[in-house]
């Protein structure tokens, strides 16, 4: 794939209701932010990307009403829709346009705005003969997997609320997130309610309206146009059978992810994850997911991953800080979330990270997660890679 | 997209299943018939495929992230998938992206709809901006009657024009949906959204569109047919936002197909139109007289699922070539209300 570089970034204010504005001005506040960021005008961009879960708001076909939010009358403007991975898949589509040549500049935006519908409804809407009675939804599904990961792993109930407290306390810092919780503790998780054994209130993530937009550049605009562009080093998707009794330990092999990561590693030239990247930005929709993504991702060999979170590994002053934004765990407007991750990735390449920046970052990982086991991987790099 | 130092694209097997008014198959069993049509046709198994695009609408399909339904059928089990929530054509178009970036040398694309399943036109008011317009009861059938009315105006002999259009489309096809009806018997047909008759809008049903493109060093390989270029565009939303009487963002997407609005070398055109007005719409726009043939085969009038229609398009103008009827042709696709998106690909044989 030919050079393409992140060289602006913009989010919303993520909360549980924004109905100070509509789902087009939700997008515009985003478009706006990374623009600026970039210092690009409107009518420079070439192109532009949606990525939304238009279901969650039961609407269809939204980007026709909320693309002229993202300025995208008059261009050229797709929507990808892969649940969770909606956001990374709509940045890595934008990579592609970009590195076939169709375009110096595209303007992608992951947006979702939960408290106009009903998400479980939505994701209710799963097969219906199979899916639908028996594991509907985030949670259901969550609960079994993780049972499954938990009794195979033996992660414990505390190493994941410390997975959570690590993330809100990590909002804290970040402006824009929904949970922002400083001072939460490892007991306000286990005291918390039970949503779904072993699943308490405070290990699930929250449902946000929230917007995040990135512009991406060829190379030859990347290099005329920022100081410090974030390479795209290596991005990739895997799918996986839709039907969970289909998986072979869902949770537990995460085969989707290991694999993305695994020829993404490769790409950018990343031997050992742990030490050789700065930071990541991982999508954790549930605490002990993310335990289970520190195997898959191979930041530690199996059934270490409690380890990592108790010795502070991947806590901010760790060796590899994991979500310094607060994650998923701490905003989530589905089709943003995605993009978020790539978002916040870049911005700690960019080295604007405010609070949360991880100094001297120059090599980052941001991943996706949908459905029930899709998967993306992607590496970002302050360096252009080789090729 | 235009050529250059990145490889070409060529269309290496086309498949489809129907469309029929109501297939009794379920949407993955429909889909894995296009899909073993088009993998057979390109001479590979599932293991040839190296990335899937698909497109298809939630809300017509019911299903969350409905691509779900179709994971292993299209092959997409370990493999990178991308779906756009669109017309069809933007997932060939977006496979070709992959292609040209180098990504993969083998993509699938695949599109499905099955409009037997809900009232199609109704489900559209749910894609309309729910404060100005969608309240007022603004489907894009709506839409389409706003846009003949503008075409209409101080064209007295429109209605009649369209209705001789339509049965003349109609009587091209294989009349896998509805019979074919003389001109006569169209503009006695119950108005849909006036002046719009039941007759002038091509009939809705159930398919699937499958396509294998490859990436080519340059040469014509085994494949005789490549995509030589192809745009899109996205108008504003509100009708009121826009000239109804012209298709200003198929222009846009035209020229960025590297399309002259008189291109002399189209042999063929095969546009998305729904309703025979819009082909007066698609003339205009992509700068397409009489001389080229358009819709040999009846277009959209010989029946179409929603959103697999410029798919279907591609792969209609990818049979002309392949049998030598037209060296160059222009596939369309259409979504949106009063057309507010446009996608195109130039086809060339090879």
């Amino acid at each position: 794939m030919s050079a393409v570089a992140i060289i602006g970034t913009g989010q919303t204010r993520h909360a549980s209701r924004r109905d100070d504005v509509s789902q087009p001005e939700l997008v515009r506040e985003a478009a706006e932010a990374a623009l600026a960021d970039a210092a690009v005008g409107p009518d420079e961009v070439d192109a532009v990307l949606l990525a939304n879960m238009e279901l969650f708001e039961g609407r269809a076909l939204p980007e026709l009403w909320a693309g002229a939010g993202a300025f995208a009358a008059g261009k050229p403007c797709m929507k990808v829709a892969t649940g969770g991975t909606s956001g990374t898949s709509g940045c890595i589509a934008a990579f592609h346009q970009v590195a076939a040549g169709l375009f110096d500049l595209v303007l992608v935006v992951g947006f979702e705005k939960h408290s106009e519908g009903h998400s479980q409804t939505g994701m209710a809407l799963t097969d219906p003969f199979w899916d639908r009675a028996v594991a509907s939804g985030a949670l259901g599904n969550f609960a079994l997997s993780i049972s499954q990961y938990v009794a195979e792993r033996g992660a414990t109930a505390e190493q994941a609320a410390l997975v959570a407290v690590k993330a809100r306390r990590n909002a804290a810092r970040n402006p824009h997130a929904h949970l922002r919780m400083g001072d939460l503790t490892v007991e306000e998780v286990l005291s918390s309610r039970m949503l779904a054994d072993p699943v308490r209130l405070l290990d699930m993530c929250p449902q946000s309206d929230g917007a995040c937009a990135i512009v991406v550049a060829s190379a030859a605009a990347a290099r005329r146009r920022s100081r410090r562009p974030a390479w795209v080093l290596a991005a990739e998707t895997r799918h996986e059978q839709p039907y969970i009794g289909d998986i072979d330990r869902r949770l537990v092999t995460m085969r989707t992810l290991r694999d993305a990561a695994r020829v993404a590693y490769r790409r950018a030239g990343i031997g050992d994850p742990l030490t050789d990247l700065d930071v990541a930005e991982i999508y954790e929709p549930v605490s002990y997911a993310e335990l289970a993504w520190y195997e898959a991702l191979g930041f530690c060999a199996d059934g270490d991953a409690g380890r990592l979170v108790e010795e502070g590994v991947t806590g901010m002053e760790g060796e590899l800080p994991v979500n310094p934004s607060g994650g998923v765990l701490s905003s989530n407007p589905v089709g943003a979330s995605g993009v978020i991750r790539v978002a916040e990735a870049a911005l700690q390449i960019h080295g604007r990270g405010g609070e949360r920046q991880v100094e001297g970052a120059r090599l980052a990982l941001a991943t996706g997660y949908g459905v029930y086991a899709w998967a993306d991987a992607v590496v970002l790099g302050a360096e252009a890679g080789a090729t | 997209m235009r050529a250059g130092d990145r490889p070409a694209v060529a269309i290496a097997g086309v498949g489809q299943a129907g469309p029929v008014a109501a297939d009794s198959r379920s949407i993955p069993e429909m889909v894995l018939a296009a899909v073993e049509e088009a993998l057979a046709d390109a001479a590979i198994g599932f293991d040839g495929v190296e990335a899937v695009v698909t497109a298809s609408v939630d809300l017509f399909d019911g299903l969350t992230a409905s691509n779900v339904a179709i994971t292993e059928v299209v092959g997409a089990v370990m493999r990178p998938e991308t779906r756009i929530a669109g017309d069809g054509l933007c997932a060939a178009i977006h496979g070709a992206c992959e292609l040209r970036a180098g990504a993969c040398e083998t993509v699938l694309a695949v599109a499905h709809g099955k409009a037997s399943m809900a009232p199609h036109w109704a489900l559209t008011e749910w894609a309309m901006d729910p404060v100005f317009l969608q309240p007022l009861g603004i489907d894009f059938l709506v839409c389409a009657g706003l846009q003949a009315c503008a075409l209409a105006q101080g064209d007295g002999g429109a209605t009649e024009r369209w209705a001789e259009l339509a049965a003349r489309r109609a009587a091209a096809g294989d009349a896998a949906i509805a019979p074919p009806r003389s001109a006569a018997e169209i503009l006695a047909s119950p108005v849909l959204a006036s002046p719009l008759r039941r007759g002038m809008a091509a009939p809705l049903g159930d398919g699937a569109c499958a396509v294998v493109l490859r990436a080519a060093a340059g040469g014509p390989g085994e494949a005789p047919v490549r995509i030589a270029g192809a745009g899109w565009d996205l108008e504003p939303h509100s009708p009121g936002e826009r000239d109804l009487a012209r298709w200003h963002g198929l222009e846009r997407a035209c020229a960025r197909a590297g399309l002259d609005r008189t291109d002399p070398g189209l042999e063929l055109a095969e546009p998305s139109c729904l309703f025979a007005h819009e082909e007066e719409l698609f003339r205009a726009a992509a700068g397409i007289g009489e001389e080229a043939p358009l819709s040999p085969g009846g277009g959209l009038f010989a029946g179409t699922a929603p959103h697999v229609a410029g798919l279907s398009r591609l792969i209609a103008c990818a049979r002309a070539i392949r049998d030598g009827a037209a060296r160059r042709a222009l596939a369309h696709g259409a979504w949106g209300p009063a057309g507010q998106a446009h996608a195109v690909a130039v086809l060339e044989a090879w």
